[in-house]
């Protein structure tokens, strides 16, 4: 009993989760336009987050997250701005993502820094010159591009009413990388020894720095994909629009974390973890419940999910 | 009068007897040496007194009553302080601050803290302990590990000066001198003969037979989880403790050498100097098992650990069939043939939350791609298996859990992972240790096949029946560095152990 909730008990919340707001919102919760509508809201939180269970696998952490997504959303803008055209944007901001991220790796694989400290310090660069680089104001308007804020509206039909938003369709794609990356190749296979065993993981031959410089590198490149989805969504950007992502991020791994046996992160066990935040989202929304209200239990979730894996380890 | 008294202590690790009948008698006064090879049972008696794990049978009387010692608190409590390697000091505070941790600081208008009076208060204990040299102000983190020691120790003594309910004082120092200065130790054994003076008892655990026959009065020899004999010091000859620490073993129980030693050298080591080594030169053959012997941080394991670039890089010249190779990370070392097995198995050796297979297939990753990238996990299960079988796993498949096995099926599996690359020369550091006979028997016989196929062995053990019977050779290390360099032939234990403990060779050595 105390291992089954141990394993499925995230999985359990998260049902129950969904049966509540079924009840509670009868005609429109659990329809299929509903449940694309959620799929869209959470699109960009998934992208990090997934790309977050990288370095999480590590037993590290990305903590610039939301300030790298901030940040390449004001690149790609301020590139539109200069009448650059919309992939040029697109590759500029990707890139600054990239390089952020191996700074971050540098940082913590190269110099030796705790992740949690070496983020928490690009944080706050990478904030400050996204306020720098826009002057501190939102870019919006003419600035944008057609083509550019044109895609998060886009999607495939799916029916007349339906479709398929390209935002979610994105999103899913990245989920198909990072589970081919951490599950299916030998450079995932060697992140899950290093967060086993960081040590005998270096004494077995494996290029322990080398490694996590890269799986750095790919959190940023998932931090500025995030950020470009969210500038093409509410089609301008701003120094601060990412900022709520990295905590939602580590959240949804945490909680996809503690549905596996040994406690690892699972790129598909984050996608639950981020369902739950986004359905908690999207219903209490739907029922007009203040939004103070879904941090409370959402807070209150997370602690309960681990306390609750916690116990069934201690027990067993 | 008799301080501590122990008897018919028993002690089982999952079915491996670590302490069999054990008993020590401890007088006030007197500083009393527990002594044994690895394995012989000290630590778990020392955890025992220390609350750390409780024994299956036996009595503890501390002044002559009956105690039960359920917890470090109860030790405390009753009077017994530790004082080891690993010291559990507060690098940022004050050596004053650092005696005085968990009492009443000294005070000025009842709140701020008398700085003066704490240090003078400390000045006073350290002078109690004919300590001098040391000033109170000072961050701990400052001192050396021996003038940490001694600060430790002063603040187990004033637990005596305020008679805080501390009936007897015992002392048990665990290895202190590791890592001492020879000054250090010397200003350490003071302070022990201070504690003996002012009744005191004192055990003292060392490998180092000299330091026990200067300073202890009695010693304790346990083999093999039991009490051999208790003797005055004065007296005693340095061969007769050896004698009384390895017992009379036989050759039984190793498998026969399959071929002979091959002429061609497998691995080169030249002038090889690190932090902890000092011109260390060898060669191994094909065929050939080297053995590295020596007191526990002579530097057997540094010189394996420096030659696959564990540590970064080293002064020297390495070279593999008489081609220099230059080896400043594992990886390196990996990709050039070499084969590392490390002293530590679940903190270097294992990822203990993945499989078997995964474990294995650690440094072979390359090996067992398909498309450049993707891992094939049908060949990484494969190998698994057929490693397994050679090393005699004892597992339910290659996906099983590496923490759900037995420390011997653990090893195997660290074992197996050293021989699935095919590599020319195996580094062996305690492959045998928490081992249990059978699996160690199994490694043994793996060793002779693969030293039959040309491959070359340096095996690092503190088992010196292993090094004796297995090796064809072996280096003994003193001090970081190559004290000599002897064959097995005609060697005996007694007469490895005294190359150890660097006491004159017995004449059949």
């Amino acid at each position: 009993m105390a291992s089954a909730l141990k394993t499925y008990g995230t999985l359990i919340g998260f049902v129950l989760v969904v049966v509540f707001f079924w009840i509670e919102i009868p005609d429109t919760f659990m329809t299929a336009k509903n449940w694309l509508n959620i799929s869209q809201q959470v699109s960009m939180l998934a992208v990090v987050a997934f790309t977050m269970t990288i370095v999480m696998v590590m037993g590290d952490f990305d903590l610039s997250v939301g300030s790298m997504a901030s940040l390449a959303g004001i690149v790609a803008a301020l590139a539109f701005r200069d009448g650059h055209g919309v992939w040029v944007g697109v590759a500029l901001a990707l890139i600054v993502g990239l390089l952020g991220g191996l700074l971050n790796g540098a940082l913590v694989a190269y110099v030796g820094i705790l992740p949690f400290v070496a983020t928490l310090g690009t944080l706050t660069v990478y904030s400050g010159l996204a306020f720098l680089v826009s002057g501190g104001k939102t870019i919006f308007g003419r600035d944008i591009p057609q083509a550019f804020s044109g895609f998060a509206r886009s999607g495939i039909s799916l029916t007349e009413t339906v479709t398929l938003p390209s935002l979610t369709i994105v999103a899913a794609l990245v989920l198909a990388a990072v589970w081919f990356t951490l599950e299916q190749t030998t450079f995932g296979r060697r992140l899950y020894a290093i967060g086993g065993n960081m040590e005998a993981t270096r004494l077995a031959g494996i290029r322990v720095r080398r490694l996590r410089f890269f799986a750095f590198g790919l959190s940023g490149l998932g931090a500025a994909t995030a950020g470009l989805m969210y500038a093409s969504r509410v089609a301008s950007a701003n120094p601060t629009q990412g900022s709520g992502l990295m905590l939602d991020a580590i959240a949804a791994v945490f909680l996809g974390m503690t549905m596996s046996e040994e406690g690892e992160p699972h790129v598909a066990a984050t996608l639950v973890g981020v369902l739950i935040l986004g359905v908690l989202g999207n219903g209490l929304t739907q029922m007009s419940i203040d939004s103070y209200v879904r941090e409370v239990l959402i807070g209150s979730i997370i602690v309960l999910a681990v306390a609750a894996s916690s116990l069934g380890k201690a027990k067993g | 009068m008799t301080l501590l008294s122990i008897r018919g202590l028993d002690k089982s690790f999952a079915g491996a007897r670590a302490l069999s009948g054990a008993s020590l008698e401890v007088r006030a006064g007197e500083v009393h040496a527990l002594m044994g090879e690895n394995g012989a049972g000290k630590s778990t008696l020392i955890k025992v007194l220390a609350g750390v794990v409780k024994p299956d049978a036996g009595t503890v009387e501390i002044d002559g009553e009956s105690v039960t010692i359920a917890s470090p608190a109860d030790a405390l409590r009753l009077g017994l302080r530790f004082i080891h390697q690993e010291l559990s000091v507060v690098p940022h505070l004050s050596v004053a601050e650092n005696i005085f941790l968990g009492r009443d600081y000294p005070r000025r208008w009842g709140v701020m803290i008398d700085w003066d009076g704490l240090n003078r208060a400390a000045s006073a204990v350290l002078a109690g302990l004919g300590v001098d040299h040391i000033r109170p102000a000072r961050k701990m983190a400052r001192l050396t590990v021996g003038d940490q020691m001694l600060v430790k120790i002063a603040t187990a003594f004033q637990d005596i000066s305020l008679g805080d309910g501390a009936p007897a004082l015992l002392y048990v120092m665990d290895e202190p001198t590791a890592a001492l200065s020879a000054e250090e130790s010397r200003r350490l054994f003071a302070v022990i003969r201070r504690l003996r003076e002012a009744g005191a008892g004192i055990i003292y655990v060392s490998h180092r037979l000299d330091e026990v026959m200067e300073l202890a009065d009695r010693l304790t020899v346990l083999r093999d989880g039991a009490t051999v004999a208790t003797r005055d010091i004065a007296g005693l000859q340095k061969l007769e403790v050896i004698e009384l620490m390895i017992g009379r073993r036989f050759a039984e129980g190793y498998p026969p050498r399959l071929a002979p030693v091959s002429a061609e050298v497998a691995l080169g080591v030249e002038h090889l100097s690190t932090a902890y080594l000092q011109d260390v030169s060898f060669d191994v053959r094909k065929g050939e098992i080297l053995g590295l012997a020596g007191l526990e941080g002579a530097g057997q394991s540094e010189v394996i650990r420096a030659i696959v670039g564990a540590d970064g890089g080293h002064d020297g010249a390495v070279s593999l069939a008489g081609r220099p190779v230059r080896i400043d990370e594992p990886v390196s070392a990996w990709q050039k043939g070499l084969a590392f097995l490390p002293r530590e198995r679940r903190q270097e050796g294992l990822v203990s939350s993945a499989s078997i297979a995964g474990n294995v297939s650690l440094p072979h990753l390359d090996d067992l791609v398909r498309f450049g990238l993707v891992l094939d996990r049908a060949a990484e299960a494969e190998q698994a298996v057929e490693l397994g079988r050679q090393v005699k796993l004892k597992a339910k498949g290659p996906r099983q859990k590496v923490r759900e096995l037995s420390g011997g099926n653990q090893q195997k599996v660290v074992f197996a992972r050293a021989i699935a690359g095919k590599p020319e020369v195996l580094l062996l550091d305690e492959p045998t240790r928490g081992v249990d006979v059978g699996a160690r028997f199994d490694i043994h016989a793996l060793l002779r096949q693969l030293t039959a196929e040309g491959k070359a062995v340096v095996l690092a053990s503190s088992d010196l029946p292993e090094l004796v019977y297995m090796a064809d050779r072996v280096i003994v290390f003193r001090d970081g560095k190559v004290a000599t360099i002897v064959s097995t032939e005609g060697l005996d234990q007694a007469g490895l152990a005294a190359l150890c403990f660097g006491a004159p060779a017995a004449p059949s050595a």
